[in-house]
């Protein structure tokens, strides 16, 4: 399987990160919770063609995206309600709306599914702007690998704060009781109805970022760069994404 | 977390940094605000100067750090905005007064619900 690597001259990329990114490249290629590796793959592909599309562009410049009708410019390997969802989260994610999620779901996309594509599609977003940031070329996909998918929709799963049914903490158990190893902020809970979408993710987190236990210890820096440093950085880019969180 | 980070070392920087022309008051702020922006809106002309200068002031490991940085937010933005998950309760009331000074309460993913 081709695997992400860096060759930056006088720039070695920390041993962490490109683990990371061989260990999310790993994961997409293989059979998930509820897709194969081709649809797992093929998610990716359609994260990064995402950008390109006409239907995308007419909406991001509307008033309210809701208003365009259409159909996506999209590889063509994907179900068009799938597709829908990874251009929405690529191209305009901060006007997604509840109602449009409750559309998705009543048109046949099971909430596992959702957070599937959700998981793929973010953690592609992670190495593929560390790539872009970098000045290097993005690492192509990995092949798929064979196989079934799980199938196993975790216990303890029930509505929480968020539009999809997360695991409370006190739910967190068997299989799930390592979910809330490093903290328990809703972003941790997010990914939770797949949950090696939310391990494979919050490694990258831990990598590229902090780790759990580094996340709330202020009093030590952890990276060559200051933690006010690493906080500027990303309150400007979630501002630029217009994001709440 | 920049207000936690603020809080913690008693530095004089300030929040306005994160949606403002300033720097936030933070050593070389203003290049790595730069540098996120660039990364973010695509334009690779002003992201190669802004690389370059990192590298230069802050070193290969700096520069490494901070592309983690932008790409890990522009990720879980990404998750946070498609799963509808919102601030958590604990931090609602103690950010309340700098989301409505920095009007992070009028993004549109704020009406997401």
């Amino acid at each position: 399987m081709t695997e992400p690597t860096y060759n930056i001259p006088g720039v070695p990329v920390r041993e962490a990160i490109l683990e990371a990114h061989r260990s999310t490249w790993r994961r997409i290629s293989q059979p998930g919770g509820w897709f194969d590796g081709q649809t797992r793959v093929a998610i990716a592909a359609e994260s990064r063609n995402a950008p390109s599309c006409t239907l995308c562009a007419e909406r991001k410049a509307a008033l309210s995206p809701y208003s365009i009708a259409g159909t996506h410019d999209s590889l063509g390997s994907l179900p068009e309600e799938i597709v829908e969802v990874v251009h929405r989260i690529i191209t305009d994610p901060a006007r997604l709306r509840e109602q449009w999620y409750e559309g998705i779901l009543a048109g046949g996309m099971a909430d596992t599914e959702y957070v599937e594509i959700v998981g793929v599609v973010c953690s592609t977003v992670a190495v593929d702007t560390f790539a872009d940031t970098m000045g290097v070329p993005r690492p192509a996909l990995p092949t798929p690998e064979s196989g079934e998918p799980s199938r196993r929709r975790p216990s303890g799963v029930k509505p929480g704060h968020a539009w999809v049914p997360w695991i409370a903490p006190e739910d967190a158990s068997g299989p799930e009781a390592d979910l809330y190893d490093g903290g328990t902020s809703n972003i941790r809970r997010a990914l939770m109805l797949v949950p090696d979408e939310q391990r494979g993710f919050f490694e990258l987190v831990y990598a590229q970022y902090l780790s759990g236990s580094e996340i709330t210890d202020f009093g030590t820096d952890c990276r060559a760069i200051t933690r006010a440093q690493i906080e500027l950085i990303a309150g400007r880019v979630s501002a630029l994404n217009q994001c709440v969180y | 977390m920049l207000r936690a980070s603020i809080e913690h070392t008693g530095a004089n920087y300030n929040l306005d940094g994160v949606i403002g022309d300033g720097d936030g008051g933070i050593p070389h702020g203003g290049l790595l605000i730069e540098f996120a922006e660039a990364a973010i809106v695509g334009d690779d002309a002003r992201l190669s100067a802004a690389r370059e200068q990192v590298l230069k002031t802050l070193g290969p490991e700096s520069l490494v750090d901070a592309a983690g940085i932008v790409a890990t937010f522009n990720a879980i933005d990404r998750v946070a905005d498609a799963t509808g998950t919102p601030i958590d309760e604990e931090r609602l009331e103690p950010t309340a007064e700098m989301r409505e000074h920095l009007g992070i309460d009028r993004f549109p993913s704020a009406a997401a619900g």
